[in-house]
């Protein structure tokens, strides 16, 4: 089997895992198809540095560097916000265990679709992606670390504090949509 | 990937936000870039509309070969001046050390993921009191390498590992260069270049622990 085809099996599987992400992290189509083709790109490139690792997380951690790397160019405004994002995180990880079991939550999860992409796709980078990586793509605390290179603890806090921003979002939209 | 159980209580609010599936075309738009880029190293007939440019390039190529040739034994001395370089560079912005920061191998290691074209062996040996600090993204010679960042006691001690255009083995070189100890040596298709200002006795000790980690 030529490189070219050993690569196609392995990786290609998950290019709907690698537009999801890249369509989150644009929030437009025709950016997260140029992300898509750029990172498979790359990913080909790299593809002897896969080895046996899990090619799924191993992608997905090539399609986010290439989708900072596209905003950085053409949005880099949003990586600011991003900046002061992450600064503001680390001393809200107590919220994770107050975001636990609230009963409220069970409500939201049968609100409507539009408004939960509505409001994800308002969450700021450092959240969105975080969220996106574990509710929609269903990835391990372990994992969404690897891909996104950051400490396992961060990721919770992160998780914990875009739930946060996003239940008082949904809350008040709820609240004036009834 | 392991299943997510981590927290069964932790609460969902995105599960109703939708999945973006890849839209008609992409697949094959994709495909055609990869048959494209995978034919570029490969198909000679490729370049013919560059023939006459590669041909002139072809005569400074030669005679830069040419000199290189004649300069064998000092590439090995060029690169580690650069590894040095390198690391003086590196102590001067402390910001950009570590691109990465971590002790955890789990964490490092997979940074690297789509930077470099290697997967770097990366081993935390602070228990032997070579305490791994991170890695970041770095130049030598014009091509990247990890570099990875141990902490020996107040010294940082770079190891910045490139891939082998061919395989080949040598043994380790531990020596001193602008008063920095530093060792050279290559296996498993990777060219390792370690500084600091250690002595050469700790460069051997730390060279001794990355060739017996596992990679």
């Amino acid at each position: 089997m030529t490189r070219l085809a050993r690569f196609e099996r392995a990786v290609l599987p998950y290019l709907d895992a690698a537009y999801n992400l890249a369509r989150w992290l644009t929030r437009n189509d025709q950016d997260a198809q140029d992300v898509v083709q750029e990172a498979m790109l790359r990913a080909l490139r790299y593809f002897d540095s896969l080895r046996d690792a899990d090619a799924r997380g191993w992608l997905l951690a090539i399609v986010r560097n290439t989708g900072y790397t596209w905003l950085e160019k053409n949005r880099p405004a949003e990586l600011l916000a991003y900046d002061e994002a992450s600064a503001n995180v680390e001393e809200s990880a107590a919220l994770w265990g107050a975001a636990d079991s609230n009963p409220e939550v069970i409500v939201l999860q049968s609100a409507q679709r539009k408004l939960v992409a509505q409001a994800l796709e308002e969450l700021p980078l450092a959240f969105r992606e975080m969220i996106v990586l574990r509710e929609l793509e269903d990835l391990s605390y372990k994992d969404i670390a690897r891909i996104a290179g950051v400490p396992i603890g961060t990721v919770m806090s992160r998780l914990a504090r875009g739930r946060e921003i996003l239940r008082r979002t949904l809350e008040s939209r709820m609240r004036k949509a009834s | 990937m392991s299943p997510k159980n981590e927290s069964p209580a932790e609460p969902i609010v995105a599960r109703d936000a939708p999945y973006y599936t890849a839209p008609p075309g992409l697949s094959e738009r994709v495909r055609a870039r990869l048959a494209t880029e995978a034919l570029r190293d490969r198909d000679p007939s490729r370049w013919q509309p560059y023939a006459i440019a590669a041909s002139l390039l072809l005569v400074s190529l030669v005679s830069w070969n040419a000199a290189l040739w004649h300069e064998r034994s000092s590439v090995d001395a060029s690169a580690l001046d650069e590894a040095v370089d390198a690391h003086v560079r590196s102590l001067a912005t402390p910001a950009r050390l570590t691109d990465v920061v971590s002790s955890d191998q789990h964490t490092v290691k997979p940074w690297f993921i789509g930077k470099v074209d290697l997967a770097p062996p990366v081993t935390d040996f602070a228990s032997a009191g070579f305490a791994l600090a991170g890695g970041r993204l770095d130049y030598l010679e014009g091509r990247p390498a990890a570099a990875l960042v141990y902490r020996h006691n107040a010294h940082v001690v770079n190891v910045f590992i490139s891939s082998l255009r061919e395989r080949g083995e040598s043994a380790p070189v531990v020596s001193t260069r602008k008063g920095y100890a530093v060792a050279r040596w290559r296996g498993g298709g990777l060219a390792f270049e370690a500084v600091g200002d250690i002595s050469t006795t700790d460069m051997g000790v730390l060279v001794e622990l990355m060739r017996k980690a596992p990679s």
